[in-house]
Parts: structure tokens; sequence; C-alpha cells
């Protein structure tokens, strides 16, 4: 069980530090949304830049597919823009534009479930297929995607929040609209049943 | 048994999923693209916002006299015009009009746009079509990257949508109807009276 052995060598490893939030980009993003609004586009580059690669990394975990996860990304930015004008500055931009991206994965996820009825009876036929070249960098990342997709996607959602962006529950509630005892059951409950895949497998 | 919260394996699946994940630059030169391209349009808005600001203006009595005098000239050359239209719709003769993108161009033509330069087929869906996935195709400009068709709609409130190499998606440019929401995200498209 070569899995099992990596992560309990390496348990005990610090928490990287993904701090929400640094102070820095903070006073950057105000300084940014007021150039944009004063009709500097190029500003919105340097706001893109600083999360594209952090609202991505939700976006795949949630959604699962690079393609989808695009699209989420395209329509948030594009739609964030938009709303610029609206952001009020009290706000975090950070957690107003997660705000927007959480929604977006939320209706792209929507629309694939009903997309992918019609693919589940076709999945017998794609397991005799043979491999396909996959388009994520390891082993790893490949095992994590599949057992994140095995949840529900709201507990995903719940959890992703929680461990991945280390959102603290009012930060989650602020972003979802659901209450903080709600949350904490679905973190919950997306642990028991990471928990109970682990406990199937091991076996094996 | 260990609180699932604290299982050596959940950490693992966390810590695993927070690594950052590899993204495309084309992916965002194609973002900031579109951002550009929305550029000169909310500009735009914010202009008209400038100008629709109340604001107070201060007359002499000669400023009011010109000023009553030029209001007076502006509704004589108005109250032509619309007398000349009259005449041109009594004659029967069609009107030319521009095609410009991302507005009507007629209270009745309208001209849909969607920026999409790597997808393979674009199709536009609404109540106007029937829903039909076939029968409105967009054609792609490689120029600018992006896919229109114009086509002309009946005054009034219109539901639509794309359909990007099979997948349903609504107008990023265009507000989402209110009813649509979770999963049937649908966009609204006003024809006639205000442009949206």
């Amino acid at each position: 069980m070569q899995t099992f052995v990596r992560f309990v060598t390496d348990r005990h490893v610090t928490r990287a530090t993904g701090g929400w939030v640094i102070a820095k980009d903070m006073s950057d993003d105000a300084a940014d949304v007021q150039r944009v609004l004063a009709g500097d586009v190029e500003a919105y580059a340097a706001l893109v830049d600083r999360y594209y690669d952090r609202c991505a990394r939700f976006a795949i975990r949630m959604l699962g597919d690079r393609d989808d996860a695009e699209d989420a990304l395209q329509a948030t930015f594009l739609r964030a823009y938009r709303a610029l004008h609206r952001y009020q500055e009290r706000d975090r931009f950070s957690a107003w534009l997660y705000r927007i991206l959480v929604n977006q994965c939320r209706s792209i996820a929507a629309r694939r479930s009903h997309r992918e009825r019609v693919f589940v009876r076709e999945e017998a036929v794609l397991l005799n297929a043979p491999a396909r070249a996959t388009s994520w960098a390891g082993e790893d990342e490949e095992i994590v995607q599949r057992v994140l997709a095995e949840l529900d996607p709201l507990l995903r959602e719940a959890f992703l929040l929680k461990y991945i962006e280390e959102m603290s529950y009012e930060e989650m509630s602020a972003l979802t609209g659901v209450g903080v005892s709600a949350l904490k059951m679905r973190v919950k409950r997306a642990c028991d049943r990471l928990r109970d895949r682990w406990e199937r497998i091991k076996d094996d | 048994m260990i609180d699932s919260e604290e299982h050596p394996y959940v950490e693992w699946i966390a810590r695993e999923a927070r690594r950052p994940v590899l993204t495309d630059s084309a992916a965002r030169a194609r973002l900031m693209a579109a951002i550009r391209a929305e550029a000169p349009r909310a500009l735009r808005r914010r202009r008209w916002a400038g100008l629709l600001a109340p604001r107070t203006l201060m007359l002499s009595p000669l400023g009011g006299a010109l000023l009553a005098a030029g209001l007076v000239g502006i509704g004589v050359i108005a109250g032509r015009f619309v007398h000349n239209r009259d005449v041109r719709a009594a004659d029967g003769r069609s009107t030319t009009v521009a095609v410009t993108p991302q507005l009507p161009v007629s209270d009745t033509v309208v001209q849909f746009v969607f920026t999409a330069p790597r997808t393979t087929r674009v199709s536009l869906v609404g109540d106007f079509n029937d829903w039909d996935t076939n029968r409105t195709p967009l054609t792609y400009d490689g120029n600018v990257g992006v896919w229109t068709v114009t086509l002309p709609l009946s005054a009034g409130r219109h539901l639509y949508a794309f359909v990007v190499d099979g997948s349903w998606i609504p107008d990023p440019r265009a507000p989402l109807a209110p009813d649509g929401g979770f999963g049937h995200a649908n966009s609204v498209k006003i024809v006639g009276g205000s442009r949206s």
C-alpha cells in the first residue's frame, strides 16, 4: 500500500501556511480596483494575476475538469469586472471574488450533471477502452481528484473551502449564505465519507 | 476510531488538494482579451452615468433668453424631421441600418455575439426558435475571435442561451433570467424600447 506509507510518513509535516489574505494584497487590491474603475483596464490584469491560480485550484478541485474549470474562471473574472463598480471596499476583494467563483462553479456543475446522465450509461464501454493519457500531473493528483469527485457537490464545496482554502466557518458562511452549523455538518460528513473510503480500500 | 476530521487519510487528501495547479497562460490571455473587449462598453456606461448626474445650472437673464430661443429652434428641426420620416414611411421605402456589434441594430434586428476562440460550433437557442439547437448557427470571425449571428426578433422579452460544442451556456454579456437560476441558466434580451 504505497499510498498509505507516503501519507503516514509525512503526516507530521507542518501544514502549508496558505494564509487566506495577506495584508499587502488587500491594499494592492484596493488600489488596483480604483485604477480599473478610473478606466485603466490593464490594472485588472494585476488582479487576475494575483488570484487566477488560487481560483483555478478551487475550480479544478471542485469541477474535476480543466475545460469546465476554465469556463468557470472566465465567467468569474468577466462578471467581477462588470460588477466592479458594485464592489464595496469594506469587503475583501478576495472574498467578493470567491463568492462569484463558488456560484459559477455551482452553475457549471449543475449544467454538467444534466449532461452526465447520458455519459454514465457509456461508462461500461469506457472501462474496457485502452487507458488514455491523463491531463493530471501525477498519480496522487489523479487519486485526489477521483476521491473528491466521489463526494456530493455540497460536501465537496464545504470541504474545499475549509481544508484547501483554509477559511474560517464565518468566512464560509458569508460566502455561501449557509449557516455555520450546517457548514460544520457538511465538512464533518465529507470527512466521514473520506474516512469510510479509507476503511473500505485499506484491506484490498 | 479516530475522529474523521483528524484522520490521516483525510489529512493526506487535504494536503494533496492544496498543492498548486498548473494553469494555462493562454487561458489568461484569452480572459484578458475578453476583458479588453468589454472595456469600451463599461467606460461608455460610466460616461452616460456622468452625463445623467444631476447638476446646477446658473443662467443670466440674457443667457435664459438665448437658451429659450435655442430650444424653440430644436423643436422646429425635430418637427421637420418627424414630418419627413412620415413621408418616407408613406413612400414605402426601406431604410438601411448599420450593424453594430453587441447592440440591436434596430428595434427588431438583433446581433448576438459570443467570444470563444477555441470552440468548434456555436448556435443560438431561444423562445424565438423553439430552442432548436440546429436552426440558428453562429458564424466565426477568426480576425476578432468572436461568433455572431444577426436575426430579426419581435418586440418584447426573449429568453435565450448559446449552445457551445453541445453545452448550454448563458450569454456572459447579458443579464440572467431570474427564473432560470440553478441549472437552467438563460439570458434575457429585451427587444424594443430598452437596449440590453
